[in-house]
């Protein structure tokens, strides 16, 4: 026993001093993209069946952790440090998580602002179906359910039952799923859900077609089933408030080695794509999943007089000013101009009272200039701008506006000058009558 | 527990599909491609010597032509491997392993000197690796080089050491101290004791043979089984590092299993089924995606092809989806695991379960060989196969009696098929009724296959009724799994029906009356949709027939309210418009001109006052005549008109505080003259008043 | 008839108004002289304001309030001067005058201060 002590302390230095490197370029603001991964597998075959998913993930740098997900020494927290900053939930079966992992572990990790991918299947557990929940997607509630589509789905030899569905409408975002367009339909096969519509952080990404619904294809239908048509999502994201990013398949196999490698065909269509669709859509979510896409930061907020170069304290009324900030996007490796033509400026008090559509120079400065209103008070530079799949920019900056000094008003007005005159003459009149008054006799 | 049964569940999900029955494929080109593309290449060579022989093995298994680039480098690894005393017994094991693939120019001088050491080895084990490694070192020296005689004196001990570390339940432990048992040291202990049965110099005593044949029929007897008929051996300790899952053990159980047949020149009575079992269960995994996976499931394959317990043969389906409409024909090829040629035999359709049904049609119908293809055809489905689902049963019959031995059939074969066709849409038609009478207001004809438009109007009072019959090819009434009938209100609210079936027909009829409530009241135009489909329904459709103008009540207050329709999620993006603020009109300036005249009106009564002042006469006579008193009089105007003047220029560009300081000199000033002009005056006038 | 002798009696009133008002001391007519020229442009301004609005109101006030107080302090000047004026017996019209002098310089001042 003694002799085995030894070499598990050795090990644990050494993971410790390989951990080493990771910690210092783990997730962080100036660094976004994940780089530790935790998996919880249901069965470690599933590292072999998906292995292309897994191997893209780590020929891009992510360190991957696999876990069953019932081993238990997982623990995604270590003294209030989270030793991950991703987690993937290929575990749909999985009932209770073995270690200290559990449903509010996991909310706790998304809550941080970490990521993560939550595949599904048919007869999800309640723990996979309550996280899922808790993200705005609820799953058929049958657990036999699976999505099918008589008219939809993929054409094959051998698989008759439709549930194979060749799914191709995606959602139009080139943040999300990449500017190359997806050609071939996506192959999906599994459990359907609907979105939560009080929840408006979440999206369907991959929507079933109107013909298609969710049911128990062994058993005949004698009520309409719940999810029916377009409603349908196969898989959903999510992008909390703090920038942590969820995806939610209802499918497992969609990111496994054979639907990668399958060819499709959708029914009705007679071209046959050599490949699904699936690689792609499944490499450019992760992309976006694990923050190599879409993550923008904004940077020098700047205002200053027209003409002038430095950042005054406060602004008087009628001032015309100049705006500009810098907005940059991660690529995974580096920060580069982020370039649109929709950011905006609130000059913000209670409600806005100028809201401008920024300009920019395509290097990724955003600038332009306008007159302070005439109503005095603390003011806010607000950019609130939210897209799409990009994370949400929210910056504000103080400036307080005041009225004119006494002595910037305008002077000598035109139509006062009778009252000026006046005074004079009442100051002329003066003069004279002390004289008279005095001197008359 | 709780993870072999969820191991389980999933594994069930992945493996196995819905369907009780599932098609294995043999060997494909796949697999090659995959192969290819899992032992990648870097730097010359596969890695290290483990990773270079799986990589090796599979592609010979596989039939691939092995790089020659690798070759060099590796065969100099070996080299140095064997020549150096200081490598450990597991390299030289790998390096004989991969030599025995690659043939490297090895003399015998090295095969003699690292077969002393691993003699010395054998006598020093004691953890069942170090015998695997030893022992097989010394079977690779045997079959690499015919000049160093290879034989085991003590071959009896060795065998009764090893087998001491066999557990009850046919499992095997790793070492003595170690009490945790592993079907995958079983596999290792079978494929050693094969190496030590032929390295003996002398026979093994037949019982402990005996023994060992024993063990392994309960190793057997221990088989996990899928529903499909997959058989697998489970592993007990999972480590997700070392990855010893069910299909490692499993595999290397069949490797030994075959290495101590072969050895033994033994016959070993195992069912058949669990021959084929197990190659269902490797064929069952489809490509892998890990190199070491695809390597266990090449390898054991190999080992199930060339065993001499029993070869699988393999009954696959190239479709199991024959459309009625194209006349596809049943075909059914039959395999070794590998992929390659059967011996003849010949394949009959035994049965055919309808599904849904629990009775079985029973056809016993040889299929005809096509012997260019090497497919079994069935020329014409049987009469009473219509559209559906079906499960048919398959036998292979060896011609040659003798094969029995050889070939693992697995005996029948069940296999799902979906039969499918064009189903035809008849008799469709939409008609409003009215509640009470039930007597038809509107009534329109619908071509399911075309296009329809129909408009119709109704109110709370009448009836919907849509009805239409389906048939498929052979006449029969079809049912279709679904059959909605969709109505979509112009808000975006849905309401979906399951149209039933009566008899032949196809009928939903929609009382508006009881369905207030569920439309929340709402009034308008609903769209409506037809959804027909099944997977045996080649023309599964969606369509929209047309609308209906829907006059409903008013809600009353309590009503339901309709729920909220999703947002489109771009319209929650995207810009704001734009907000300018707008500033207080300047005021209103009067005409320069009425300022100027009224300026001059303003000054007007000052020249009133100086005419009104020569009017009145008035004089300065009272101005004292000294000198002096004059000069104070003049210094005190002056000081005055001082004053006004330094006003006018505070009001011109001064400030407050320049003004004051002067002011304050100038009172002084103004003070002392005044002082003295008043006094004066005030005397002269006293003087004036005595005299 | 009524109105003939309504006039001849107003004319009789100004007539005797007149004839009493010409016995006033030339200086404190000089007063009401500046008084009245006071008065005048006060009210021209006010008429002015009336036509063109109250903006620059500033202006308008220390304008209208200039008149105002020019008139104001021209009036205690008067009071104080008057030599029928038992209560001012004591006080010397210089010191009156040099009062009048100083409230009119700070009121210019403010006028000034004030006008914009």
């Amino acid at each position: 026993m003694a002799g085995r002590k030894f070499p598990t302390v050795l090990l644990l230095i050494l993971n410790l001093l390989s951990f080493l490197p990771f910690l210092t370029i783990s997730f962080s603001p100036d660094h976004p993209t994940d780089r530790r991964i935790l998996v919880l597998l249901d069965d470690l075959a599933l590292k072999s069946s998906h292995s292309i998913f897994f191997t893209s993930l780590q020929s891009r740098g992510f360190d991957l952790d696999f876990k069953l997900a019932d081993d238990p020494s997982i623990a995604v927290k270590r003294y209030g440090q989270y030793l991950y900053d991703g987690l993937i939930l290929f575990s749909p079966s999985t009932d209770r998580f073995g270690g200290s992992l559990d449903l509010e572990g996991v909310l706790d990790f998304v809550d941080s602002g970490h990521d993560l991918i939550l595949a599904a299947e048919t007869s999800a557990s309640d723990l996979i179906r309550s996280v899922a929940a808790e993200c705005g997607v609820d799953f058929d509630e049958d657990p036999s359910a699976m999505v099918i589509d008589h008219t939809g789905y993929a054409v094959s030899q051998i698989e008759g039952d439709h549930t194979l569905i060749a799914a191709d409408d995606f959602v139009q975002s080139d943040v999300i799923l990449g500017s190359t367009k997806i050609e071939a339909p996506v192959l999906f096969k599994g459990t359907g859900h609907s979105l939560n519509p009080d929840n408006s952080l979440v999206l369907k990404i991959l929507s079933a077609s109107s013909s298609a619904y969710s049911a128990n294809p062994a058993s005949k239908l004698s009520n309409p089933p719940l999810l029916t048509g377009s409603a349908i999502s196969l898989v959903s994201v999510v992008q909390a408030r703090n920038n942590a990013r969820i995806i939610i398949s209802g499918s497992l196999d969609l990111f496994s080695n054979r639907l990668f490698r399958s060819g499709v065909q959708k029914a009705g269509s007679s071209y046959k794509y050599e490949k699904s669709g699936n690689e792609q859509f499944v490499t450019e979510l992760s992309k976006w999943v694990f923050h190599e896409r879409g993550h923008l930061k904004a940077v020098n907020l700047k205002h200053n007089m027209v003409g002038g170069t430095d950042e005054p304290s406060m602004y008087r009324i009628n001032d015309d000013l100049e705006f500009s900030v810098e907005i940059y996007e991660w690529t995974g490796s580096s920060w580069v101009p982020y370039v649109a033509n929709d950011v905006q400026v609130q000059f913000y008090m209670m409600s806005p009272y100028v809201l401008k559509t920024l300009s920019t120079n395509e290097k990724g400065l955003y600038h332009t200039s306008f007159k302070v209103p005439d109503v005095y008070g603390v003011f806010q530079f607000k950019v609130e701008y939210q897209r799409l799949g990009y994370t949400g920019l929210s910056l504000s900056k103080q400036i307080p506006v005041r009225p004119f000094r006494h002595n910037e008003y305008e002077r000598f007005i035109t139509t006062a000058f009778p009252y000026y005159g006046a005074s004079f003459s009442m100051m002329a009149g003066f003069f004279i009558f002390s004289i008279v008054y005095l001197y008359n006799k | 527990m709780t993870r072999n049964l969820g191991f389980l569940v999933v594994a069930l999900v992945l493996v196995a599909s819905l369907c009780e029955a599932k098609i294995f494929n043999p060997i494909s080109d796949s697999h090659r491609s995959a192969a290819l593309q899992l032992f990648s290449v870097s730097d010359g060579s596969f890695g290290s010597l483990e990773e270079t022989y799986e990589a090796l093995r599979t592609f010979e298994v596989l039939g691939i032509e092995k790089k020659a680039d690798t070759r060099a480098s590796t065969c100099a690894t070996v080299v140095d491997t064997i020549g150096s005393p200081s490598s450990a017994l597991k390299d030289l094991f790998q390096a004989l392993r991969v030599n025995g693939i690659l043939k490297c120019e090895l003399n015998d001088e090295a095969f003699k000197g690292i077969m002393s050491r691993i003699k010395d080895a054998i006598n020093d084990a004691h953890s069942l690796l170090d015998y695997y490694y030893s022992i097989g070192g010394l079977m690779l020296i045997k079959d690499q080089t015919s000049e160093v005689a290879v034989h085991l004196g003590d071959a009896d001990r060795i065998f009764r050491s090893i087998k001491a570390l066999s557990q009850g339940d046919g499992r095997w432990r790793f070492s003595s101290n170690n009490p945790e048992s592993s079907t995958y040291a079983a596999g290792v202990a079978l494929e050693t004791l094969a190496g030590v049965v032929s390295l003996a110099s002398s026979e093994i005593d037949h019982s402990l043979i005996a023994t060992l044949k024993n063990d392994i029929v309960k190793l057997f007897d221990g088989i996990e089984k899928y529903d499909d008929g997959a058989c697998y051996f489970d592993e007990k300790i999972i480590d997700a590092h070392m990855h010893q899952g069910s299909l490692s053990a499993s595999s290397v159980v069949v490797h030994g299993l075959t290495a101590f047949v072969t050895a033994a020149r033994g016959s070993l009575n195992l069912p058949g089924d669990k021959i084929s079992g197990l190659a269902k269960f490797f064929l069952g995994i489809g490509v892998p995606g890990s190199a070491k996976d695809l390597y266990h499931q090449i390898v054991a394959l190999a080992c199930l092809e060339n065993s001499r317990v029993s070869v699988p043969l393999i009954l696959s389906l190239p479709a199991t989806v024959l459309s009625v409409s194209r006349k596809d024909q049943l075909k059914v090829r039959v395999n070794t695991v590998l992929g390659s040629a059967a011996p003849p035999l010949s394949v009959k359709l035994v049965q055919i379960f309808s599904s849904g049904s629990k009775d079985a049609s029973v056809i016993d119908q040889e299929l005809k060989l096509d012997p260019e293809s090497a497919v079994h055809v069935l020329e014409t489905l049987p009469k009473n196969v219509d559209v559906g689902k079906y499960i048919f049963s398959f036998e292979i019959l060896l011609h040659d009696p003798e094969h029995k031995k050889i070939y693992a059939t697995g005996g029948r074969t069940t296999v799902p098929l979906y039969v499918t066709g064009v189903i035809s849409v008849d008799h469709a038609e939409i008609a409003i009724l009215d509640s009470d009478l039930g007597s038809v207001e509107i009534q329109k004809k619908l071509d399911l296959s075309g296009e329809n438009a129909v408009a119709l109007s109704a109110n709370h009072l009448q009836k919907l009724r849509l009805s239409f019959q389906l048939t498929t090819p052979f006449g029969r009434t079809f049912k279709p799994h679904q059959a909605f009938l969709k109505l979509r209100h112009e808000s975006g609210v849905e309401h979906i029906f399951v149209v039933g079936s009566s008899g032949k027909k196809f009928e939903i009829v929609l009382d508006f009356l009881g369905l207030v409530e569920k439309f929340f009241y709402l009034s308008g135009r609903y769209d409506i949709q037809l959804t027909v489909g099944d997977t045996v329904m080649e023309n599964s459709f969606l369509q929209l027939l047309g609308y209906l103008e829907l006059d409903l009540p008013d809600a009353p207050e309590k009503a339901a309210r309709p729920p909220p329709q999703p947002v489109h999620p771009y319209s929650r993006y995207g810009p704001k418009a734009e907000i300018t603020h707008i500033f207080r009109a300047p005021e209103k300036r009067p005409p320069r001109d009425l300022s100027f005249v009224f300026l001059g009106l303003v000054l007007l009564p000052f020249f009133g006052f100086v005419a009104g002042l020569f009017y009145l006469r008035a004089n300065l006579r009272n101005l004292p005549k000294s000198t002096v008193p004059v000069t104070f009089a003049m210094l005190f105007h002056l000081g005055i008109a001082a004053v006004l003047l330094l006003y006018t220029f505070f009001w011109l560009k001064l400030d407050l505080f320049t003004t004051l300081k002067a002011l304050g000199f100038l009172g002084m000033f103004l003070t002392f003259v005044g002082h003295r002009t008043l006094s004066h005056l005030a005397s002269t006038s006293a003087k004036l008043k005595s005299a | 008839m009524g109105r003939s002798t309504t006039s001849k009696d107003a004319q009789a009133l100004f007539h005797s108004l007149h004839s009493a008002y010409a016995s006033t001391p030339t200086n404190l007519k000089i007063i009401d002289l500046y008084v009245m020229f006071a008065v005048v442009t006060a009210v021209i301004q006010v008429v002015y304001m009336a036509i063109v609005g109250s903006f620059p109101f500033n202006s308008f006030l220390s304008g209208v309030l200039s008149c105002v107080g020019t008139a104001v302090l021209a009036v205690c000047l008067r009071i104080q001067v008057n030599k029928e004026n038992k209560e001012f017996k004591d006080l010397p019209p210089e010191r009156a005058f040099a009062d009048f002098v100083l409230c009119n310089l700070v009121l210019h001042l403010v006028i000034m201060n004030f006008l914009g």
